[in-house]
């Protein structure tokens, strides 16, 4: 289960139906959520003043999109390229191979690596989306002295680089007996990120407040609250959270690196770069197999990314409060 | 680049003009405050259920890691060996550390540099995906692109593609009968070059501007569109306030980013591989950090530059949200 | 902020719970109750940091050590080694068995007890020290002691494009180092500009990584041989690194060659030789069998980099292995370390590389071991792939024999990072060579005396 993906409750069910908390809600929290309704959710493309500017909005875009995708573009034509054609600068190779390709495949235990790092990935982006969600309510509705003491803390922990604080960190999941495992990679993520923490606080303080406060006159608990009408109000917000720590940590070397020893419980980055050392060995370096490395990391979040963003932001737009 | 209050010339288009330092900042929380014991805890304790993750990571996982370095700071400390107490002594090697000052001008201009240009990039990219309809999954697709790209790869292709010779960008400039510079070792052109280099990866904040975007009530553009505000106007006076909470939250947390910029700089100037050229230019803060902790071994010097970044950006961020409190614009508020 | 007291003092207390486990390991966890004998029969795990199994010439020699290892488990830790990853391993009391390091790595690790002195393993497992290449050996002993088990070399060999050569009238005597002002002269006749732009670079001196060659080649040396005085500022220095810039500035400057020497498509079919774009440079010898991969029919001429004496000369560099102090396994670590710079691990990975490279229907040209004996072996075996290939491979192992380099320095990193910086500095016009490299001098000297202070504080 993760919040944001797949199905949610309906944010209203029809009056006097009983939530899953047994309680039944009275026409008071509709009433309050209906008035807020317009503010909230608008149409998805209901914004089209003229064809005109979106046909300007598509040449822009297209100008844009290929500075952003020609340099992938050339990565993926250096990928099935020989050795001595990687830096020719064609567009479509002279020499059109496969060979790096199944070099990669026949070195390294690839199935096994992208099993492990999707199994990373997934507890760590579901783990982090409901813990900073949870954490950023705590500071988004709730009033109390201190409060902006604590998120400056929050804020703090960003601010100082990672390279002192990780050796520290290591000795602690040594300490727990965890270093060697995949447990280091992800389960930091229990406990919320600053960064999403900061992001989905600013999304809920940007809500009107009297929709919670009506569903606390209605009887609603605090949790009932967060999850049942919060929740599925930045869901736009928490598909973001999800798409963002899928990327980080489907790239994330770093840990990798320190965390993991046997090349069995390897994350694709830290295979690659195991595969690619050995490529660049004595200087001599292999660019064809480091380019196809990087292909072959990027290409299935590249998937991902696509149908996930489809579905879940284009799917707020249009979901929620119309019915 | 922040948000101007809007002006009431908008109508009803616009929410309410805001009191001044009425707006809600990130940390003006005004309590009812009262005296007796324990109000505190009343007061607090629904939040802390829903902070206890945080407090509780913090705690395990965090404030011991930022602790103990500020107590490596005060050390001499290898990590190989136990740390010797040297007091502040590293504090003193520091202000007559010239490498230090460099590292921090080019970090400061770098940041400078970038985050109103990252800003303004993201917004105009967000703005025109807002318009797209259909074909608005396929582009956010692919400006994100670079985002999800390995460092290792973007530093060598930065390499690449701004060689001041033969790289497309100056190819591209030449058609416009500009003569590009030497953006990959003249050291003027470095930084800027690194500048343009990390626009590429603005993708992320696309995405959460999108976000904000698509959250802005239909109804205020009906208004706006009445009252007959142009595309500009409307921009101005609805957009740009009622997504402000997510334009300061690009702010700070790409100038903390910023302050900490590391990956495609070190790829393509000072990592392993096939060059020895560092260029001066392109030593930011963490390069330096990171060259002192893990190539000389000092940890307890790297500790303590560390924690000098970390006052700058705190000092920074600070007064980011104190400008944000007239600035930023929540919803959440209107009573 | 009144709630923060609260928060740090339960931090505080934290750390006080965790602040038992966080102490380096250095200089304690010796191996004076480890039993090095060749003949013992050895057991338990070793874990190998630094190294990857990928190749042939890697996996023949892994072969052999692990049947001299015979119950050992051995486990690679893939990938080279990343300080980040050791240093962790380190701070934790867990270091891997056995460390795959760079050569000049050697020293700063040596001077801060993060590595064994290995006079018992190399006494206990009879390691023949002397047959490694004298200048490998002194990269890995620091003060006396040998830290490192040695292996492969990379050295420098003159490569030039003989079309261009003779095209301007120079010979490959005129820039092969042993006459810098005929050099000098070379490059401005080869050398082609126009309009501010580099069309053929004349002679790349291919700084700032070759300083210390040049250094070497006119007599000087960079570091004193004891590693306790830098010799960044000795008029050795200053002039070579005056007339490899000089070369630089003949042809429009360092940014401008540069810029063109990155934009040429350095591995493959684009290179600067196959497309008549340079005249010549100095190389490590890895480059010869690019370039007859890809590029076969370049107009190439080969020699030695030459000294002013016109000895040949070459700065080497290459790979150790090396003991953490307080690693698990030291008699199996000094075992490996033995059987993998053995010569018959040597003789074996030849074999499979010769293998290799006749299923290729390529020629095999070599493998710089740092083992001379293996060395020796290794060069009859060598096919034949015509000229000028050959020359390149006889330049090779002549560079080889004649091979120099700077001893273990115990602030390795430190000091080269001064030597860049200089020559950096020098090479965007920001100082003058002298001044640069009177700077670089100042802090190499400070860093090289608080490391040994250091050492010495150790003991």
């Amino acid at each position: 289960m993760s919040a944001g993906v797949g199905v949610t409750p309906p944010l209203v069910p029809p009056a006097g139906a009983a939530d899953a908390k047994g309680r039944v809600r009275t026409a008071g929290s509709a009433d309050a959520i209906a008035e807020a309704e317009p503010r909230l959710v608008r149409g998805p493309s209901r914004r089209r003043r003229s064809r005109v500017g979106q046909v300007l909005a598509w040449i822009a875009l297209t100008v844009l999109g290929i500075v952003f995708v020609y340099p992938f573009v050339w990565l993926v034509s250096a990928s099935f390229k020989p050795r001595g054609e990687v830096f020719d600068n064609r567009l479509i190779p002279e020499t059109f191979t496969f060979d790096n390709y199944v070099q990669v495949w026949q070195e390294a235990p690839l199935a096994l690596w992208l099993l492990n790092t999707v199994i990373v990935t997934v507890l760590a982006a579901t783990t982090v989306t409901i813990s900073s969600a949870m954490v950023a309510w705590g500071f988004a509705y709730f009033r109390f002295r201190g409060r902006g003491a604590l998120f400056g803390l929050v804020l703090a922990t960003m601010m100082l680089p990672g390279a002192v604080t990780m050796i520290p960190t290591f000795l602690i999941w040594n300490a727990l007996g965890q270093v060697g495992t995949l447990t280091p990679l992800w389960a930091g993520n229990l406990f919320g990120s600053a960064f999403y923490i900061f992001l989905i606080r600013q999304f809920f303080l940007g809500l009107p407040r009297d929709l919670f406060d009506a569903a606390r006159v209605d009887g609603a608990n605090q949790w009932g609250v967060f999850w049942h009408i919060a929740v599925p109000l930045a869901k736009p917000v928490l598909a973001v959270t999800l798409i963002f720590e899928v990327q980080a940590v489907w790239t994330d070397l770093m840990r990798a690196l320190i965390y993991l020893r046997d090349s069995d419980t390897f994350t694709v980055p830290r295979g690659l770069k195991a595969l690619v050392d050995a490529y660049g060995f004595g200087g001599e370096w292999h660019w064809e197999i480091i380019v196809t490395a990087s292909v072959i990391t990027t290409v299935p979040m590249i998937i991902v990314f696509f149908l996930a963003q489809r579905k879940i932001i284009d799917g707020v737009a249009s979901s929620g409060l119309k019915g | 680049m922040t948000a101007a209050a809007p002006s009431a010339a908008a109508g009803a288009a616009t929410p309410a003009a805001r009191r001044p330092g009425g707006a809600e900042g990130p940390d003006a929380s005004r309590p009812v405050r009262s005296r007796r014991p324990g109000s505190w805890w009343r007061e607090a304790r629904p939040a802390l259920l829903f902070l206890s993750p945080w407090i509780i990571g913090f705690l395990v996982f965090t404030a011991w890691p930022m602790i103990y370095s500020a107590y490596l700071s005060l050390t001499d400390y290898d990590v190989i060996n136990s740390p010797e107490f040297i007091g502040v002594e590293n504090y003193v090697a520091m202000a007559s550390d010239d490498k230090l000052l460099l590292a921090l001008g080019n970090t400061a201009l770098f940041t400078l540099m970038q985050v109103p240009l990252y800003v303004v990039v993201s917004l105009i990219l967000a703005l025109l995906l807002d318009r797209a309809g259909r074909a608005s999954g396929f582009f956010r697709t692919v400006f994100f692109l670079p985002k999800m790209t390995p460092p290792v790869a973007v530093g060598v292709l930065f390499l690449l593609l701004f060689n001041g010779q033969n790289g497309i960008v100056n190819t591209v400039l030449g058609w416009f009968g500009i003569d590009g510079p030497a953006w990959t070792t003249d050291p003027a052109w470095v930084k800027p070059g690194l500048v343009f280099m990390s626009l590429w990866t603005v993708g992320a904040s696309v995405i959460i501007l999108l976000a904000a975007l698509r959250n802005v009530p239909e109804m205020l553009y009906e208004s706006a569109r009445l009252d007959g505000a142009g595309f500009w106007r409307t921009a101005w006076n609805v957009t740009v306030p009622m997504i402000s909470p997510a334009l300061f939250f690009i702010i700070v947390v790409n100038t903390i980013a910023g302050f900490q910029t590391f990956d495609e700089a070190y790829t393509a100037f000072f990592g392993s591989g096939n060059t020895t050229y560092s260029n001066d230019a392109a030593l930011f803060y963490v390069i330096y950090l990171f060259q002192q902790a893990f190539g000389f071994l000092n940890m307890g010097y790297a500790s303590a530059l560390a924690w000098l970044l970390f006052v700058v950006i705190m000092i920074v961020t600070a007064i980011q949200l104190v400008v944000s409190r007239r600035l930023v614009y929540y919803e959440g508020d209107r009573k | 902020m009144q709630r923060t007291p609260i928060v740090f003092g339960l931090a505080a207390a934290t750390a006080l719970l965790l602040g038992g486990c966080a102490v380096g390991t250095g200089g304690s966890g010796g191996d004076a109750d480890a039993e090095y004998d060749s003949g013992s029969d050895l057991s338990g795990e070793l874990s190998v940091m630094g190294f990857s199994a990928v190749d042939e010439v890697a996996q023949a020699r892994i072969d052999v050590a692990e049947t001299e290892l015979g119950d050992v488990d051995v486990e690679l830790i893939e990938g080279e080694l990343d300080l980040q990853q050791f240093l962790s391993a380190v701070a934790s009391g867990e270091p891997p068995s056995l460390l795959y390091a760079d050569r000049d790595q050697i020293g700063s690790l040596a001077a801060r007890g993060a590595i064994l002195p290995l006079e018992r393993c190399i006494e206990g497992e009879g390691i023949e020290m002397d047959q490694f290449l004298e200048s490998a050996v002194g990269q890995v002993t620091l003060d006396g002691e040998v830290y490192g088990i040695p292996e492969f070399s990379q050295v420098q060999v003159t490569m030039a494009n003989a079309d261009l050569l003779q095209a301007a009238g120079v010979t490959i005597e005129q820039v092969n180092g042993s006459d810098r002002a005929a050099m000098t002269e070379a490059n401005r006749k080869l050398a082609k500009t126009s309009g501010g732009q580099v069309q053929v670079i004349g002679v790349d001196s291919k700084l700032p990584e070759f300083l210390p060659l040049w250094v070497a080649g006119a007599g000087g040396s960079l570091i004193s041989d004891d590693a306790k005085t830098a010799q960044l500022d000795s008029p050795e220095a200053v002039e070579a690194l005056t007339w490899a810039v000089g070369i630089y500035d003949d042809q429009g400057g360092f940014s401008a060659v540069k810029a063109f020497r990155d934009s040429a498509d350095f591995f493959g079919e684009g290179n600067q030789f196959a497309t008549n774009t340079l005249g010549a440079m100095p190389m490590e010898q890895w480059y010869l069998n690019v370039l007859n991969d890809v590029s076969p029919d370049a107009p190439m001429a080969f020699d030695t980099v030459r000294g002013t004496d016109g000895e040949p000369i070459a700065f080497t560099g290459g790979s150790a292995w090396a003991i953490p102090s307080g690693g698990d396994n030291p008699e199996a670590a000094c075992r490996w370390a033995r059987a993998m710079t053995s010569t018959d691990a040597w003789r074996a990975a030849a074999e499979a590389r010769l293998a290799a490279r006749d299923a290729e229907g390529k020629p095999f040209t070599g493998i710089l071991t740092g083992n001379q004996v293996a060395d020796e072996e290794i060069q009859g075996m060598v096919t034949g792939g015509g000229e000028p290939w050959d020359s390149g491979v006889e330049a090779m192992y002549e560079a080889n024999d004649h091979a120099v380099a700077m001893p273990a320095n115990p602030a390795d990193a430190e000091f080269e990072d001064a030597m860049q910086d200089a020559v950096n500095r020098v090479l965007n016009g920001q100082a003058e060579p002298e001044e640069a490299l009177a700077e670089a001098q100042e802090k190499a000297q400070k860093a090289l005396d608080d490391a040994w202070a250091e050492l010495e504080d150790g003991d």
